[in-house]
């Protein structure tokens, strides 16, 4: 045992004197700032970009793009208040809301890419009315007979609460084509 | 020259037939639009509300059964012609049951149960789950 430190105390002792602390901290310095500005380099920037796609939401001017209101593209058959307004966001319910598990599904085109997207309407669920950004939009919207595109139901029977707070406009993915009613 | 116009016509016609093709959504795309609102969008189902698309094999199991799946009014309403609607059930089956329906449902069966609705789907269900 005692060997067995001798030999571990001398490759130290010998590190030691071939690198001083000093010498340790300003490599590790310079690799790490190095590394951070691998990504500022011209080339590293234009891989990046050639490899991004972007998203469905971007580049839409005006209220259209904006999730705050009712013209918001992805709000083409939304009837209530956009959870936008209330705390949430268009995917997503504000704080202490649940999102109705059962909704409804129809198609919204972006006017920026003027494809088709699958958008699912959800209810939050379990917190007063929201009271904001009431909208009432009916693109492919259909009769309370067709149900599976009604958005006159108050889709929180399928969550904890039956109390109403606001509704969200999930985006599920691109559409080869729009619903078949609009 | 009129050779090579009439080669370029055809080449455009092979191209725009082969987009227009392409520009029809596949089972998975049609179950997004026209069963996950309810059924979930991997089939689980909400529980007590609506079920789980995992248990239908035992539906197969017999003629009832088989003709349930396409007369209860959710798949025999949804807005898609016959060959979709087949497709759709067919691809539900062995992807989300493990069980692929053997014969296939074809657009002719799927044609002939629609033309006859479900009065009372519960029933139905529950004696097609008797045998």
């Amino acid at each position: 045992m005692n060997d067995f430190d001798a030999r571990i105390e001398r490759a130290v002792r010998a590190l030691a004197r071939r690198t001083g602390r000093r010498t340790f901290l300003a490599r590790i310095g310079t690799l790490l700032v190095g590394a951070a500005a691998l990504p500022l380099l011209p080339v590293a920037r234009g891989a990046a970009e050639s490899a991004r796609v972007p998203a469905p939401d971007e580049n839409i001017p005006g209220a259209q793009g904006d999730p705050t209101s009712c013209e918001y593209w992805r709000h083409c058959a939304i009837d209530g208040f956009a959870c936008a307004c209330c705390g949430g966001s268009p995917s997503a319910c504000p704080p202490g809301a649940e999102k109705s598990p059962v909704g409804w599904i129809g198609t919204c085109r972006n006017p920026a890419d003027g494809k088709d997207y699958i958008i699912s309407y959800n209810d939050c669920c379990g917190k007063n009315w929201c009271g904001r950004c009431g909208c009432n939009r009916n693109e492919g919207e259909r009769p309370d007979y067709h149900w599976v595109r009604n958005n006159d139901i108050n889709w929180c029977v399928s969550a904890k609460s039956l109390v109403y707070h606001c509704s969200v406009a999930i985006l599920v993915g691109q559409a080869t084509e729009p619903q078949p009613e609009r | 020259m009129r050779r090579a116009r009439a080669f370029a016509v055809m080449c455009a016609t092979i191209v725009l037939a082969a987009a227009a093709a392409d520009a029809v959504p596949g089972p998975a795309e049609d179950y997004l639009l026209h069963c996950s609102g309810c059924h979930q969008q991997n089939g689980a189902g909400v529980t007590d509300l609506v079920p789980p698309l995992s248990g239908l094999a035992p539906f197969l199991a017999t003629p009832e059964g088989r003709a349930y799946l396409v007369r209860v009014p959710g798949v025999a309403q949804a807005a898609l012609d016959d060959e979709r609607l087949a497709t759709l059930l067919n691809w539900v089956l062995s992807e989300m049951s493990g069980k692929t329906p053997d014969p296939a449902y074809d657009a002719r069966e799927v044609n002939a149960l629609r033309a006859d609705p479900l009065r009372d789907a519960l029933a139905a269900r529950k004696a097609a789950l008797a045998h």
